[in-house]
């Protein structure tokens, strides 16, 4: 019983997409560019050649959020997206109907169908594979060459994400939206 | 609805359209997906392309990365004999417990469905791709004895009465290179080699090894400033530099300034982007240099203590009135610019210089080498905590191997135009041009080459195919049907890394390490490992290439005379498969537990890695965070009052060269009203050629595009995506083209490795535009190595 | 009159040959190839769709609801239109209204048939569905709410068909009114589908909700012009032409409301200064759909009935016509401006343009199963006249 959440050290992140590669492999996701659990978001660089804003391209590692109050679990007409006992968003494949509603709903577009179950997929924190062995980390944190992401217990005050969260100043995404996101990213 | 999308399901959308007449042997039904003969081993293929990692029993083999050149670090996890996933390994600190998206993308490469698969031999014309599928007995013998399609080597060696340099050959890098050195180099005796040295950092390395001793490591953890010229850390991924650099830059003690043409992802990542003119470093170095010895700013004991030539390189400088107001129009950064970056540098603690490990990209790139080297010693910050490491070397021993001689083998020929020729590795494009231009003294009719591709690697692949195509006998061992594979009359299936147990090797420098690649499955379909390979191919060639020697080359003959032809054979290293005659599996455990000990083999046998106390020293810190060495323990200082820095290099005027870094106008950038520089470069999902076919990377990195300034772009009614014709003086290639602000006016950019030719990858084949074929095959006078920025191009929409 | 199973009075002379016998002008027979068409194109797409699964649609990540889910609103939205019209006379008793009351009712009926035919094959699992609504329902969502709703809302207007066939005005008039309510609540309920989507703040309060009992309405109006047309061929008697100018004196006030809210609304969109709401706005103001919604289905019909105050019925048949075209429009719009912006408005990879607006258009099969769900709703219809005696018996 846990309740999991991320700290993602964001200025580390160089773009390099590790992270997308090792969830794909890990988690067996399906192949093409939209099928994705995991993301690594950037800019064009605002201005001209050669005057261009280095602070514009800055790069952000997302995934699904692990709301505490996530819209995609609300609007679920069969609770097929359930929170887990470690207040992880989880989707049940074998009742997701496809309705699609939560793709429409949440905020952050972590949500994708896999067209091998046609069911709605999305980031699990690795629960059903890396957690359940055992395992401490995510794919997604594990390989990353540059170390963004801490993945860990936010009740747990003695757990790493506890101590970066006391000390370090963060930030959450679309956080104006009553989501409650679980990553933080360390500023 | 459980629909499962097979390997092979995938493939038929691509596939089935490019089936067009099969006659009843092309390449085609050759190299296309036949899953259900996978045969060979007992491994089984996964039925999808990407496997969720089950949680029930599995193995972790350690093994190390082949997806560049790298070698990191991993455990493979095996499930049922499949391959489902690739995890750093946390042992090894060159690694630091990661691994980048290739690394990650390494199963799709062993699954591969159009990998090589069995030994085949040509059948058709050269480059019509016909090809014959044959066991592999028939395949040696193709090379020894050669078909009605072309000679062996038998045949050929005869020919030219034992001269054994008229095999040519080339390897590319990784842990099985040095044994088809071995085997082709030293026991079957060529000297005529060609790898990839010649054609990427040959004079990064020899620049930095003539001037301080040693191509350096840097103390990222201990660094304050830093100067990042022509090298993109952020997405051509070096280990340990790239680990440990960005955890540092962006106001967390680092200040980074990054030179490069373009904007790259490490000038995203640093303080300040000064966009430089192509091929003109040098002349900011030694603008940089000048502010120095003018303001005296220069770490004056460092140097006197450890320079040798330093006060004429002082006056050199000064009296060619390097000023940054003279560089300032050269290299297209302000003077204001160069001012600063040279006074904060020489202000910092701990400043580094990157040496910025990249191809050589001008003719100038040795002198820059040595400026850039110069200019670190300036600072005194090298050989200690922050600054350069000099470390530690290697902990393994080298080996020795029983070599004949041959008599009547020529020396290597290729030094038309260069100073100082590297006798091991030679010049590709000297070496290549020499040939087809007919300056060659003795012809060369053979190549054999393994994990290399020159057609898609070696600057104007119009000359590679012609070179190729002269030859007599083309082999090729890898494991994808690449391009050069494609002009090879036998085709050896190579077992890809993930396959097969590697030679152990050693890392030096701050914090020493022996690393140990597992097989983690068994070979894949009738591939082989490269030594099994090796020691087969020795084994077929001993015999006729020996009845060859006996009778042309007098000196065995005496030799035979002497003491008979059995012991002549065995005691004069003419059994070429000797140095293979032990297993890999042997070899490693015998090398490890001489050197280390017993327990040694058994902690590297287990963990892939081992260091000495390595189960005293190695701590997990936090889930991120591992320490190998305790700092106590690193070799921060190694060199000592040793170490010289020679900023005046006399011997380098019996070659024509500057004994000193000297700028030459003739190093200019200027291109010519209405085209391009070319510039080529990595991304980080992506390794050149080798990765063009992997379904996974290619979800991030689908094709080539070429990068063009969207102001040009506009003018010129260009847009995203829009195919375009690139056409330079020595080829023409068509993309797809990327307008952005990120590249300069005059200037294009494309990621090198894509626009593959060869029908028998699938995914690669006439995708993006390959750069080899427009980049001209210019040379630096130093070592002859190829420059790849000295293209200039048109560019249409078509 | 002859009576059915479950005392079903059916028309005397329904068989299949009744239903193939129809007057054989060329308009007849262009709609009744058209609706053969229509069937066999929602056939193909229902196979292609079978077979490809939404590989065959043109829904991505970023638009996951597609025409399907348009069409299916386009449909529901008519059968709370017609429950509303029908329940004019029969529920609320304006006699004026009740002559309709039966084929409105009826209209309900295979309108929202027909919506469920074509959400079947949009929602990936139906079957899944039915089972776990009920295991395990998701309360907090408006579309298990919507979903749950319609299915009682169906069942309550079969049974209150049920009754007005066989003249049972008090039992019709006691499921009528449940109908109604349980209609309303699927339907408002179907606005809150959008309502509630905090991440799209086009679409995001109760605005929808609202909104679309009011556009039901105008479509109930629309519908029962184009079934009265038809069912008199143009030629109405004076008591239908006294239902008609009633209907659209109602239909001129509630366009002239939609008026009102739809400006308010884009008002408040474009200058309201929340986040991601004034460019969608401004987006959809440069949008041919958005001008058809509003041409077709509000400013000719309004122009129509202000003319002479709703006295031109047969005009008004054809402004109907076009008015239902501008509702398609309404609904269509609706699901793409409520997923036009991206929610992720970085670049995924070095090459690909920045997201700027959501790209969607409909793929082959999802228009087949579309037009195929209006051919099933043309037939369903059709066979009803055939078998039921639609008009008022009182
Ligand atoms: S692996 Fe790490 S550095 Fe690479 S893209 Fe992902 S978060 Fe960024
Ligand atoms: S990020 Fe999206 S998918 Fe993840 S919990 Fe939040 S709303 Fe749900
Ligand atoms: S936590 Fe696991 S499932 Fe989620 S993005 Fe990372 S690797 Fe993928």
């Amino acid at each position: 019983m846990a309740r999991y959440g991320m700290a993602l050290d964001y200025k580390n992140c160089i773009n390099c997409k590790a992270c997308e590669v090792a969830c794909k492999e890990e988690n067996g996701v399906e192949l093409g560019a939209e099928k994705h659990r995991i993301w690594v978001g950037g800019n064009n660089p605002e201005g001209q050649w050669p005057f261009l804003d280095i602070a514009s391209a800055a790069f952000m590692p997302s995934q699904c959020q692990h709301c505490e109050d996530a819209p995609c679990q609300e609007v679920c007409p069969t609770n097929a997206t359930y929170y887990d006992e470690n207040h992880v968003v989880r989707v049940d494949s074998d009742k997701c109907i496809l309705c699609s509603y939560c793709m429409n709903a949440c905020p952050y577009d972590a949500r994708y169908v896999d067209d091998r179950t046609m069911t709605v997929d999305k980031c699990t924190f690795c629960s059903d594979t890396r957690l359940a062995r055992g395992e401490t980390t995510t794919a997604c944190q594990n390989t990353c060459p540059t170390k963004v992401r801490t993945f860990g217990d936010l009740d747990d005050p003695n757990s790493e994400i506890s101590e970066l969260l006391r000390t370090r100043e963060h930030f959450s995404l679309k956080s104006h939206l009553g989501t409650n996101p679980k990553l933080f990213y360390l500023t | 609805m459980q629909v499962e999308v097979s390997r092979r399901k995938f493939l038929q959308g691509s596939i089935s359209l490019s089936i067009v007449g099969a006659s009843a042997i092309s390449a085609t039904n050759l190299f296309a997906n036949n899953d259900e003969d996978s045969g060979g081993g007992n491994s089984s293929i996964p039925k999808t392309i990407t496997t969720k990692t089950g949680t029930g029993k599995a193995d972790e083999v350690p093994i190390l990365c082949g997806m560049c050149v790298n070698k990191c670090a991993a455990f493979a996890r095996v499930e049922d004999g499949i391959i489902t996933k690739l995890n750093p390994n946390p042992y090894f600190p060159k690694s630091r417990n990661m691994l980048c998206p290739r690394g990650n993308a390494g199963i799709q490469t062993t699954y591969d469905p159009d990998r090589l698969k069995y030994p085949m031999i040509r059948i058709g014309k050269r480059g019509d791709g016909k090809y014959k599928r044959v066991s592999w007995e028939e395949a040696y013998d193709a090379i020894v004895n050669g078909t009605d399609k072309f000679k062996g080597l038998k045949q050929i060696l005869d020919e030219e009465k034992d001269n054994r340099a008229t095999i040519g050959y080339c390897n590319g890098e990784g842990l099985s290179k040095e044994g088809f050195e071995v085997l082709v180099g030293q026991k079957i005796g060529t000297p005529n080699y060609v790898d990839e040295v010649s054609i990427c950092l040959e004079t990064a390395g020899g620049g930095f090894f003539s001037t301080i001793g040693t191509y350096p490591e840097i103390d990222f953890e201990h660094a304050d400033y830093l100067v990042i010229a022509g090298a993109n850390r952020a997405e051509a991924i070096i280990t340990p530099d790239t680990l440990d650099m960005f955890k540092y830059t962006k106001g967390r003690g680092l200040k980074t300034i990054c030179i490069d043409p373009r904007f790259t992802n490490t000038a995203a990542k640093s303080d300040k982007w000064l966009p430089i003119n192509p091929g003109t470093d040098l002349a900011f170095v030694l603008a940089l240099t000048w502010v120095v010895f003018n303001e005296n700013l220069q770490n004056e004991e460092f140097m006197k203590k450890h320079g040798v030539g330093y006060e004429e390189y002082k006056q050199h400088i000064l009296s060619h009135k390097y000023t940054p107001e003279w560089a300032e129009p050269i290299c297209g950064i302000k003077a204001k610019d160069i001012y600063t970056i040279a006074r904060e540098f020489m202000n910092a603690e701990n400043p580094i210089y990157y040496p910025g490990r990249r191809s050589v990209l001008s003719p100038n790139d040795y002198q820059l080498r040595r400026a850039m080297a110069i200019f670190q010693a300036l600072s005194g910050n090298m050989d200690k905590k922050g600054g350069y490491i000099f470390g530690n070397r290697g902990l393994l021993p080298a080996e020795y191997v029983k070599q004949p001689i041959y008599e009547n083998t020529k020396e290597r020929f290729d030094t038309e135009g260069i100073a100082f020729p590297t006798l091991k590795s030679g010049s590709w494009i000297v070496f290549r041009n020499m040939i087809l231009e007919g300056k060659n003294p003795y012809p060369v009719r053979a190549m054999l080459m393994r994990k290399h591709n020159p057609m898609m690697s070696v600057p104007n692949t119009a000359k590679t195919r012609a070179f190729l195509e002269k030859m007599d006998l083309n082999v090729v061992i890898d494991i994808l049907p690449t391009d050069t594979a494609m002009l090879a009359d036998v085709i050896l299936p190579e077992a890809s890394y993930l396959e097969r147990m590697s030679p152990v090797k050693s890392y030096g420098f701050l914090e020493p390490a022996v690393v140990m690649r597992k097989a983690a499955i068994k070979p894949l379909y009738e591939t082989k490992t490269p030594e099994v390979i090796f020691k087969e191919l020795g084994e077929k060639l001993s015999k006729p290439l020996f009845e060859v020697s006996k009778k042309h080359d007098k000196a065995l003959q005496e030799l035979i005379k002497e003491k008979g032809e059995k012991v002549a054979f065995e005691e004069g290293g003419y059994n070429l498969a000797e140095p293979f005659e032990k297993p890999i599996e042997e070899k490693n455990e015998e090398i490890i537990t001489e050197v280390f000990g017993k327990k040694a083999w058994e902690i590297i046998d287990e963990k892939g890695v081992y260091y000495p106390h390595i189960e005293e020293y190695h701590k997990q810190l936090s889930p991120n965070d591992f320490q190998y060495y305790p700092k106590s323990k690193r070799k921060y200082t190694s060199r000592g009052d040793s170490l010289k820095v020679i900023c005046k290099n006399d011997s380098l005027a019996s070659g024509g060269i500057d004994v000193m870094p000297t700028w030459h106008d003739e190093w200019k950038f200027s291109v010519p009203k209405g085209e391009f520089r070319l510039i080529t470069g990595r991304h980080a999902q992506f390794t050149q050629s080798g990765t063009q076919n992997n379904m996974m990377l290619r979800d991030l990195i689908p094709t080539n595009f070429v990068w063009i300034n969207q102001r040009v772009a506009d003018k010129m009614g260009i847009k995203f995506a829009d195919r375009v014709e690139i056409k330079s003086e020595v080829g023409a290639i068509r993309l797809k083209a990327y307008p952005t602000e990120k590249i300069a006016p005059n200037q294009i950019f494309l990621l090198h490795g894509f626009g593959s030719e060869s029908k028998g990858m699938e995914f690669a084949y006439g995708n993006g535009g390959n750069d080899a074929t427009i980049i001209k095959d210019d040379i630096e006078p130093m070592y002859g190595a190829a420059v790849m920025h000295s293209t200039n191009c048109k560019i249409r929409k078509v | 009159m002859k009576v059915g199973p479950l005392n079903i009075p059916i028309k005397e002379d329904f068989s299949l040959k009744s239903i193939l016998d129809f007057e054989k002008t060329p308009l007849n027979i262009f709609l009744a190839v058209s609706v053969l068409t229509m069937l066999a194109m929602f056939a193909i797409g229902v196979i292609t769709y079978l077979i490809h699964g939404h590989h065959a649609y043109g829904v991505t990540r970023e638009h996951p609801w597609g025409l399907l889910i348009a069409v299916y609103i386009f449909f529901v939205v008519s059968s709370t239109g017609f429950c509303i019209v029908g329940s004019l006379g029969d529920v609320f008793g304006f006699k004026r209204f009740e002559m309709i009351s039966k084929r409105a009712i009826f209209g309900s009926i295979v309108t929202i048939m027909a919506g469920f035919a074509v959400i079947a094959f949009e929602i990936g699992h139906p079957v899944r569905m039915m089972i776990y609504n009920v295991l395990t329902p998701g309360l907090t969502s408006a579309i298990w709410w919507m979903g749950t709703l319609y299915g009682l809302y169906l069942t309550f207007m079969i049974v209150e068909f049920y009754f007005l066939l066989n003249d049972d005005m008090k039992r019709a008039k006691i499921f009528g009114l449940t109908g109604l309510l349980v209609g309303l609540a699927a339907h408002s309920n179907l606005g809150g589908v959008f309502g509630f989507l905090n991440a799209r703040t086009i679409s995001n309060g109760v605005y929808y909700p609202t909104y679309f009992i009011l556009t039901a309405f105008i479509t109930g109006i629309y519908l029962s012009f184009i079934v009265m047309g038809f069912r008199y061929k143009l030629n109405f008697d004076d008591k239908v032409k006294d239902l008609l100018e009633g209907l659209a004196k109602i239909q001129g006030l509630l366009i002239a409301i939609l008026f009102f809210f739809m400006t308010w609304k884009l008002l408040t969109d474009m200058y309201g200064g929340m986040p991601n709401r004034a460019d969608v706005a401004h987006h959809m103001l440069h949008t041919a759909p958005f001008w058809a919604e509003v041409i077709f289905a509000m400013l000719i019909p309004f122009l129509v009935i202000l003319k002479d105050f709703g006295k031109s019925p047969k005009l008004m048949f054809f402004a109907s016509l076009i008015g239902m075209v501008g509702i398609f429009f309404m609904r269509y719009n609706l699901v793409h401006d409520t997923q036009v912006k991206p929610l992720q408005m970085m670049k995924l990879t070095e090459y690909q343009l920045p997201p700027e607006w959501v790209e969607y258009f409909p793929s082959a099969t999802e228009i087949m199963i579309s037009l195929g769900g209006l051919g099933l709703c043309i037939l369903l219809y059709y066979v009803g006249t055939k078998a039921f005696n639609l008009d008022a018996t009182h």
